[in-house]
């Protein structure tokens, strides 16, 4: 009888105990999968994942670089031009470009002729313009040098507007360009570039909208 | 010419070089019954070498949808985006190409634009930062073109899209300071070079394409100066975005 107690007893103490383990332990309750008679069961190997980091692809949409050329400027001769410019290339098609850059005036006819009249004075004679531009490239393609050499390039056209600062004063400005970009490696490109700069002015005695045209040559670099 | 040999190098070892090129690129697995491989990055480029299915692909850089990528046996040339998308890694997984960034959860807006300030022609620019999917922070900076003055403004504010779920024309509307910098170009000067401006806005915006967003804004000005009578100014704008 004793036995049989204390074995009742024992039985109760390790239930409970089992049960106390249990608690902490917070398993999720055990699903029992109902397999089909005679197929293994699949088991879950316990091996820790592996933390692996793929290598990030660096984008190269960025362009940067500078242009040199001549800028004409409407009445006042035409003079060198230096400046840089910026590019994000949002799809194969379409870019967003700022460009920066500073020229200096030569003389109107009229000061040839009359030396003693000046019609801007020598610090307004200072061209200086920012551009911010939308471009589209509407003739991509491959130019090839000899049988073993093919660059990839693009016709673009440029449209924007900015700010021109001559004769002291800032003035609205639109843009308008023309542009040919050469890859002669996937990061180095050279640019000839053809762009009107269009602001109105009463400069020369009456208003009107003059026509500042630059031709520039540029090298730029993708990063 | 040694200046430009030297700007050359300069700029060589800037940009890391093809030497570096190939440190720790990533590599995939192609899943297609194969992959063409362009000789430039864009859609009429001649195909100029085909890489076999299984074979493995480095990815050296990206240009807006296009992937330089090097096969095995060295030959390089540019994969599109939507067909480098479907190789595997080496371990199995997806390959980890970026997609294009979500209209609805972007975070940053970059933008220009055309605009008429006080009835003078206006060149903005912005940088946008949103804190929530409605809610953000916008930098702007302006120049206006007048007859009598050239005025530069920056404003920082907060704008609320009223329904970001509408993906092609959601109003906005939004508030915020700023100072704006009066530089005269026809005596008298003005009688304060610089003054503090608060606004409020109403606008729109919607998606365009990839990366591309339009946004329109009105905004009303009220300029504190000296005076007793604060000045009003009236402002639109019109401009595109990029969102990243």
């Amino acid at each position: 009888m004793e036995i049989r107690l204390s074995c009742i007893l024992l039985a109760a103490a390790l239930l409970s105990g089992c049960s106390w383990f249990h608690r902490g332990n917070k398993a999720p309750p055990e699903v029992v999968a109902e397999q089909p008679q005679g197929e293994p069961s699949i088991i879950e190997p316990q091996v820790p994942r592996r933390a692996v980091k793929t290598p990030h692809i660096k984008a190269k949409d960025f362009e940067l670089g500078g242009y040199y050329g001549v800028l004409s400027i409407q009445d006042f001769g035409t003079n060198p031009l230096y400046g840089v410019r910026a590019a994000y290339h949002v799809s194969e098609d379409i870019f967003l470009e700022a460009y920066l850059a500073r020229s200096k005036a030569g003389t109107t006819s009229l000061e040839d002729v009359f030396p003693d009249i000046t019609v801007v004075s020598d610090s307004g004679r200072r061209f200086t313009y920012y551009d911010l531009d939308v471009g589209y490239n509407v003739l991509p393609g491959e130019i090839f040098l000899g049988r073993g050499h093919a660059f990839n390039s693009a016709l673009y056209v440029t449209v924007g507007m900015g700010d021109v600062k001559f004769a002291d004063k800032d003035q609205f400005a639109l843009n308008l360009g023309v542009g040919e970009r050469l890859l002669i490696t996937d990061w180095l490109a050279v640019h000839v570039d053809v762009r009107d700069h269009i602001f109105e002015t009463s400069l020369t005695g009456r208003t009107k909208n003059v026509d500042n045209i630059e031709a520039t040559i540029g090298l730029t670099v993708f990063y | 010419m040694r200046r430009l040999l030297a700007l050359v190098l300069l700029v060589q070892a800037l940009h890391g070089g093809p030497a570096n090129a190939a440190a720790n690129n990533l590599v995939l697995v192609v899943t297609d019954p194969y992959l063409e491989m362009h000789s430039g990055p864009g859609r009429g480029f001649p195909v100029i070498y085909v890489i076999g299915r299984d074979e493995l692909v480095t990815v050296l850089y990206s240009r807006t949808d296009w992937f330089k990528v090097r096969a095995s046996r060295g030959n390089e040339g540019w994969v599109r985006r939507a067909e480098l998308a479907r190789t595997l890694l080496e371990t199995g997984e997806a390959a980890p190409i970026p997609p294009y960034p979500d209209f609805a959860s972007h975070r940053w807006e970059l933008g220009a634009g055309y605009g008429v300030y006080n009835r003078e022609n206006l060149v903005t620019t912005y940088a946008d930062f949103g804190l929530t999917t409605s809610l953000d922070v916008e930098l702007a900076v302006q120049q206006a073109f007048g007859t009598l003055d050239n005025r530069y403004i920056a404003t920082l504010g907060v704008r609320h899209t009223l329904i970001p779920e509408w993906k092609w024309f959601s109003p906005t509307a939004g508030i915020g300071g700023g100072y704006q910098y009066i530089q005269d170009k026809v005596p008298p000067a003005p009688l304060q070079k610089s003054n503090e401006m608060a606004y409020v806005s109403l606008g729109a915006r919607g998606f365009i394409t990839r990366r591309f967003l339009w946004r329109v804004d009105w905004r009303h000005y009220v300029v504190f100066n000296n005076l007793n009578v604060f000045e009003d100014l009236e402002e639109w704008k019109f401009g595109l975005a990029v969102f990243f």
